[in-house]
């Protein structure tokens, strides 16, 4: 047998991966579940194991260049010779003539080689045999070429032409607002697309022009995704000073502790884990805080779960793992998924007195922290205005300082 | 020629102009010569050729369809006419198994050069028995072509292509558009016969119509576009073959379909044409296609609910209005 390997979707954004590199080479023998290589997706790098035993065969996929996911890009076949033996589209006659010697257990009377398939007669089908009937139109018709459309995300209805223009357009669906009426139609596809206005690079000094990295792609296509959030910014002047010794005194991240004081206060002011669909406000039952963290080429937003109920040790234990994740480079799209609020703190930076953030998809508001003057920080609140109001972030702060206080 | 016509008269003088040219162009049908015709198309033939080449017959559709059909197999050119395409249904043998099937059951060897003609459609309170449409009926006859002109240029052009073709023709004429009046010029090259023409640009969306609804569409357009709405409205002026290539370049650049008919829809004509186009335009489209067609019941007699049975221009323009257009 010969299995196809094709590159696997890591995320519900990703179209296109990387093969970071190949961790075995073509003969090598490959046990299910096994990693055989690693993918970079638009978040993270990660392994990518085998559905199958057998060998590496080849042709395999060159690392470093995008590739499609569902492509295939390497084979796992039964028999170890068949592995190096696929580039060549003459499969050896050999192994037939000595029958008797090849593998014992396949000593059966008559026994012959299973002909192995070359990757030419895989992927050159024969001649389709078309069924559609000649429709009797004045100049004849034929069908459209069929064309590969991403799928929808979520539960909203983009149409097939909306569907076609973000292919054609590489705009992402999923960052598409739809209309009032909920579905996503063309008109909603260009109003994406078109937002970003063209640069006239040539008026300009010489450049060179560097592929966008996936996070750089991920990053941009998240953030053009917040533009058609209404937002409006509070900001808090907050004495960092008691969570200050608190972290110091138990030996645990100041990041966590706020993120813990922030999921306290959403739990007095729920309406600030509800997020804003055109069917519905959507309340949620559990504080999943996302942390904007600095990484080379970009950011992530690691997401501790149900900050507001579980122990300080199981939450410290996660954030550890999460960092030495991000370290790795081995984030899944599970540990940076369906953050409910959002904290950014550039407070490490002394210069920064007061910052704001834009508010992601799928949260009600983002606090940003600046650096401690006088004794103080900033903590500006960015809200969706179609979630919560100016009073309510008001509360909101005055609750959080009373936390930050408490510890 | 260029002058206003009657859309009875256009069809009377294509028949007049092809039986001058051609002796094998000859009439039968029922009260087509010394009456002249229900609607008048006839009129004056009888005088001008004689009984010979315009003859009345008895009420008799299969016998007179039947005998049609086997003049045209050797040789003439008969132009029949069903006094309304109510009776067709008792001539369908004579059309469906006969006219439709001996080219491709002889090989070949026959060709039917022959030309139906029916007027039909939702009248003025003719009732259930004498208001059908039966294009859906034809349209599944493989072996037909179907012609629906809407306008005296196209019924005095596309009669003529009818009667110059090899193929049997059912040539469908909308009883309420025989005293509609157009420019027939005869110096205008007309299109193919079964070319489908764009009544009126637009770029909103894509107005498909045949026989009189077209001209209801047209009338729906230029309210429509007083909202904003610039619809485009295709005439298919054949049902069998339909011109796709027409349609599928409207959608191109309108992404919205918009179907209509005074057939049932059920299996109708805008079944046909809603599925074909959604299949070869499926990434075209930015709305679900929407019919607009007849109710699914016998044609009342009472003139309201005759009305409320088929399209009317403000449900062709509520159905416009159904589709979101980009702002």
């Amino acid at each position: 047998m010969k299995y196809e390997i094709t590159l696997p979707v890591l995320s519900d954004t990703m179209t296109t991966g990387r093969l970071a590199r190949w961790l075995k080479r073509p003969g090598d023998k490959i046990n299910k579940g096994e990693a055989i290589a690693e993918i970079e997706s638009d978040k993270a790098i990660m392994e990518m194991e085998a559905f199958h035993s057998g060998y590496l065969a080849e042709p395999l996929a060159p690392t470093d260049t995008d590739i499609p996911v569902g492509q295939i890009i390497g084979y796992i076949v039964d028999e170890q010779e068949a592995a190096t033996a696929q580039t060549h589209s003459e499969t050896s006659p050999e192994s037939s003539a000595e029958p008797e010697t090849t593998k014992p257990e396949m000593a059966k009377p008559e026994a012959t080689e299973p002909k192995i398939e070359t990757p030419e007669a895989i992927t050159t089908p024969a001649e389709p045999i078309s069924t559609e009937q000649k429709s009797p139109s004045v100049s004849g018709v034929t069908s459209p070429e069929p064309k590969t459309i991403p799928p929808v995300h979520g539960k909203r209805i983009a149409s097939p032409h909306a569907r076609a223009l973000a292919l054609k357009l590489g705009v992402d669906l999923s960052h598409v607002p739809p209309g009032k009426d909920g579905r996503i139609l063309a008109e909603d596809v260009l109003a994406v697309a078109h937002q970003a206005p063209t640069l006239n690079l040539e008026a300009g000094p010489p450049f060179r022009l560097e592929p966008l990295t996936l996070m750089q792609k991920a990053i941009a296509n998240n953030m053009i995704a917040t533009l058609s959030t209404p937002t409006f910014r509070t900001t808090a002047q907050i004495s960092l000073e008691a969570i200050k010794q608190s972290a110091e005194q138990q030996q645990i991240s100041l990041t966590l502790l706020l993120a813990i004081a922030c999921a306290k206060t959403i739990k007095a002011h729920p309406q600030f884990n509800a997020v804003y669909t055109p069917e519905g406000m959507a309340y949620r039952d559990r504080v999943d805080v996302g942390i904007a963290v600095d990484v080379p080429g970009g950011l992530v937003t690691p997401v501790i779960r149900d900050v507001a109920e579980r122990s300080m040790d199981e939450l410290a234990e996660d954030w550890r793992t999460l960092k030495d994740k991000i370290k790795q480079q081995r984030l899944t799209q599970q540990e940076y998924k369906g953050a409910t609020f959002y904290l950014s703190n550039l407070g490490v930076f002394p210069i920064v007195y007061s910052f704001d953030a834009l508010v992601p998809l799928g949260a009600a508001a983002i606090l940003a922290i600046g650096a401690e003057h006088n004794g103080r920080c900033s903590f500006t609140l960015g809200c969706d205005h179609r979630v919560v109001s100016g009073a309510d972030s008001a509360r909101f702060l005055t609750s959080l300082q009373e936390q930050l206080n408490a510890n | 020629m260029r002058e206003e016509k009657n859309y009875w008269q256009a069809l009377n003088l294509a028949l007049d102009m092809a039986m001058a040219e051609d002796s094998s162009v000859f009439i039968l049908g029922e009260d087509v010569g010394l009456y002249g015709g229900t609607y008048r198309v006839t009129e004056g033939l009888y005088a001008k050729y004689g009984e010979e080449r315009v003859r009345d017959t008895p009420i008799s559709e299969n016998s007179f369809t039947g005998l049609g059909v086997g003049a045209a197999m050797v040789g003439m050119r008969p132009v029949v006419e069903i006094m309304t395409i109510n009776f067709a249904l008792l001539a369908l043998d004579a059309i469906i198994n006969m006219a439709a099937k001996i080219p491709f059951m002889s090989g070949g060897q026959y060709t039917i050069p022959l030309v139906v003609r029916m007027p039909g459609g939702v009248a003025k309170q003719l009732a259930a028995q004498h208001s059908q449409r039966l294009e859906h009926t034809l349209m599944n006859v493989p072996g037909l072509r179907i012609a629906v002109p809407s306008t005296p240029q196209d019924a005095y052009w596309q009669l003529r292509q009818a009667i110059n073709s090899n193929d049997p023709i059912i040539f469908l004429e909308h009883e309420l558009l025989y005293f509609t009046k157009g420019i027939l010029d005869s110096s205008i090259e007309p299109l193919p016969i079964h070319r489908a023409q764009v009544r009126r640009k637009g770029k909103h969306l894509t107005i498909i119509s045949y026989s009189r609804h077209v001209l209801l569409c047209l009338q729906a357009a230029e309210q429509l576009a007083k909202q904003g709405i610039d619809a485009e409205v295709i005439d298919l002026r054949s049902l069998k073959p339909i011109d796709w290539d027409t349609c599928a370049q409207s959608l191109q650049h309108t992404h919205r379909l918009l179907v209509v008919e005074e057939d049932c829809q059920f299996a109708g004509s805008g079944a046909e044409i809603v599925t074909h186009l959604t299949e070869r335009c499926f990434f075209e489209l930015d709305e679900a296609p929407i019919r607009v067609a007849g109710r699914d019941i016998p044609t009342p007699f009472n003139a309201q609910l005759e009305a409320a049975s088929i399209p009317q221009v403000a449900d062709i323009i509520a159905a416009a209005q159904r589709f979101r257009y980009p702002s």
